[in-house]
């Protein structure tokens, strides 16, 4: 997308936002017919896509697409409790997603996953990765683990499904890279375009919709939470609620996981470790 | 009258090596604050670890009110984590003065990555890696990138290279100036802080300079702190010429001190010996890799030493009814270590005896610290309970120095230990 275009709807009130965004969802649709499925993290993005969805659902007369929940095996209870309050509530279905194969041999964060313990299919996937390691800890956020317990789960769910399209809640703010996406990316194994709505959100517009339209949001966000992954790398930012805090000058990820290979070679670097 | 704080921080700087220093006329600068100042020598928290002091020194507190205990925790599954600088359990000095209003500006203070929101300016130091995370408020970070700002040198050459290395740490201190001269006027602060952390580096790495006058580095190593002396003067005259009508209040401090590295202590190594520890892989890598089904104790950096407790990690080995017996076995061990008829502890404290605080339950059961010359390790690797990895100097948890001075002459506490300064500015300030 032209960067001009990018700042055009980046600059629409916010009405003329979700209009946008109802849009791409529609055309979606028309696209992709029953081929499509929503991600949902139970994050303040997804929750607000799966509203806007549903809002056109109801308006088109037309069922739900299927919703998927990955549990890559550090999800927050707060987060657990919210799909299960509003899935309810919204009537949608939701279909989780795990790599059980991990799971089954591990309890807890760091627990040593031996690769010659994994099935065919996790083998395969970290041949891919060119990681030849006899083991790992378990961590969803690493490199390899989130491969195994994110990318892996969604992949096998897009091949059985028959899916085309994927609607994800990504937003071009979040940070830099994502500003070559677009309402439409394509991608490759499996080959299926994402669909993203929301790109032209702002997290200050997702907070609008939300206290606009009162939608029902993760508890953790009023702990001062400004982003939420697996449990064990997110921390809150402030301990004031997210939707209060200074957006511009406190970077929204903040909270998120660090750089643990880069820490450990400066430490070594000094004799520790 | 408005009152205004300048804190300049000398990472790993001892009182002693100031002291022989100044006589030689070095560090000029520094000697006119002395002559009308507070200067003296201070402990520092166990262990003596940049993270755990600076930590202790921000908050006013030891690790276990503050919980941080090293640069590295371990958790109850045996895995590393790096402590956040939001982890700290109790607010900063900065956070307090911050409620009242006042805001500090803080340049390269090590154990503040990554940032978080914070009452003023802050560029995290040590052991920040990404800038990105490292600048708060982050609408500065295109001007630190814009003058090529880095928190550290580039570790890996410097360690194996002292030309590449004084070059380096003159090229970091620059930046430390530059980055002083950006934020001296951007906000209107209370507190100023700027932390030297090249001397650290120096020490590790060139300690072996100092100690010989014969050495090719040596006037490399002086000439160092003719540069940080001349870094500290231009930031005192500023200070004074800027805010001459204002009540001033002058700290310099450093977070522990140095001494010369006759040989690294892998505690580790000599738990396997006595059948303490043992490692699942063949080439263990880290602490991560031990068995624990098998160990009884492990040490982590510098000198942590954690019994294999039921209840505390997941596959405790050492019921609690048997801690006292483990614990005496280990001291007795850790006692009796000799090097060379040359003994090696000089004290192994329990945790009951060093941490009274609502954290005490996190802390290693006990800390080994060790005569001088010997430098306890964490690693995992050696072969051999003593060996060298090139590193020339070693932290003490004394001989770190303080100097105050305040222009309305109201400080006179003399501060015993780390902790007590951040209770001697707050003071001050609100005095």
């Amino acid at each position: 997308m032209e960067d001009s275009e990018r700042q055009r709807l980046w600059s629409l009130p916010l009405e003329e936002k979700l209009a946008q965004a109802e849009e791409v969802i529609v055309e979606a649709f028309d696209r992709f017919g029953r081929e499509i499925a929503a991600t949902w993290t139970g994050g303040k993005d997804s929750t607000t896509l799966i509203w806007l969805i549903r809002r056109v659902c109801r308006r088109l007369d037309r069922p739900f697409p299927i919703s998927l929940f990955i549990d890559e095996g550090d999800i927050f209870p707060e987060i657990q409790a919210l799909i299960e309050k509003v899935s309810q509530k919204w009537e949608i279905p939701v279909e989780v997603v795990r790599n059980d194969n991990v799971l089954r041999l591990v309890k807890d964060i760091g627990d040593p996953v031996k690769v010659a313990e994994l099935n065919d299919l996790n083998r395969r996937e970290l041949d891919l990765l060119e990681f030849a390691e006899p083991e790992f800890p378990f961590e969803p956020e690493s490199y390899v683990g989130n491969h195994l317990m994110k990318t892996v789960p969604v992949k096998l769910f897009i091949e059985q499904k028959g899916l085309t399209a994927l609607f994800t809640a990504i937003r071009w703010d979040e940070h830099d890279a994502r500003e070559s996406e677009d309402f439409f990316s394509p991608r490759e194994d499996p080959s299926h375009v994402r669909v993203q709505p929301i790109l032209h959100f702002r997290e200050r517009d997702i907070w609008d919709v939300i206290h606009t339209y009162k939608l029902p949001f993760c508890e953790l966000y009023a702990q001062g939470y400004r982003s939420l992954g697996a449990r064990y790398n997110t921390r809150p930012v402030d301990d004031i609620p997210a939707w209060e805090q200074d957006f511009d000058n406190i970077p929204e990820r903040l909270g998120r996981g660090q750089n643990k290979e880069q820490i450990m070679e400066q430490l070594r670097n000094l004799g520790y470790m | 009258m408005a009152k205004r704080i300048l804190i300049i921080g000398l990472d790993g700087v001892p009182y002693s090596l100031l002291t022989s220093l100044r006589e030689q006329g070095v560090l000029p600068n520094l000697d006119s604050v002395i002559k009308k100042g507070l200067f003296g020598s201070m402990e520092v928290c166990l262990p003596p670890i940049s993270s755990v002091s600076w930590s202790s020194f921000m908050t006013g507190k030891d690790p276990s009110y503050h919980g941080v205990y090293g640069f590295t925790d371990i958790t109850a599954k045996y895995q590393l984590r790096f402590p956040f600088f939001a982890d700290l359990k109790v607010p900063t000095f900065f956070d307090l003065m911050g409620e009242k209003g006042c805001q500090s500006v803080v340049i390269n203070l090590p154990s503040t990555y990554p940032v978080r929101a914070f009452p003023g300016v802050l560029i995290s130091g040590f052991v920040a890696v990404e800038l990105a995370r490292a600048v708060y408020p982050p609408s500065l970070l295109p001007r630190l990138q814009a003058m090529k700002y880095r928190v550290d040198l580039d570790l890996a050459r410097a360690r194996s290279d002292k030309e590449f290395l004084f070059k380096d740490l003159q090229a970091t201190l620059e930046l430390r100036r530059k980055a002083v001269d950006l934020l001296w006027k951007e906000i209107p602060w209370t507190l100023f802080m700027v932390v030297v952390t090249g001397t650290d580096r120096l020490h590790h790495y060139a300690f072996d300079s100092l100690e010989d006058p014969q050495d090719p580095h040596h006037q490399a190593f002086v000439d160092y702190y003719r540069s940080v002396d001349s870094f500290i003067g231009e930031q005192l005259d500023r200070f004074e010429k800027d805010f001459a009508g204002d009540d001033r209040l002058v700290l310099l401090l450093s977070d522990h001190g140095f001494t010369g590295l006759d040989k690294e202590v892998y505690i580790n190594r000599l738990l396997v010996q006595k059948g303490f520890l043992a490692f699942s892989a063949d080439n263990p890598k880290m602490i991560s890799d031990l068995d624990p089904k098998q160990t009884r104790a492990f040490a982590l950096d510098p000198g942590r030493i954690y019994v294999n407790l039921k209840g505390r990690f997941s596959n405790g080995t050492v019921e609690p009814s048997d801690r006292e017996k483990v614990l005496e076995e280990l001291s007795d061990l850790l006692t009796n270590l000799h090097f060379n008829e040359r003994s090696v502890a000089a004290g192994v404290y329990r945790r009951e005896d060093l941490y009274r605080g609502p954290l005490a339950e996190e802390a290693p059961d006990l800390v080994f610290l060790t005569h001088r010359g010997f430098d306890p390790k964490g690693a995992v690797a050696s072969p051999k309970v003593f060996g060298a990895s090139g590193l020339t100097g070693m932290h003490t948890h004394d001989d770190a120095f303080y100097l105050l001075y305040a222009s309305d002459g109201e400080v006179n506490q003399t501060p015993q230990i780390i902790t007590d300064l951040s209770g001697i500015v707050l003071d001050w300030l609100d005095a």
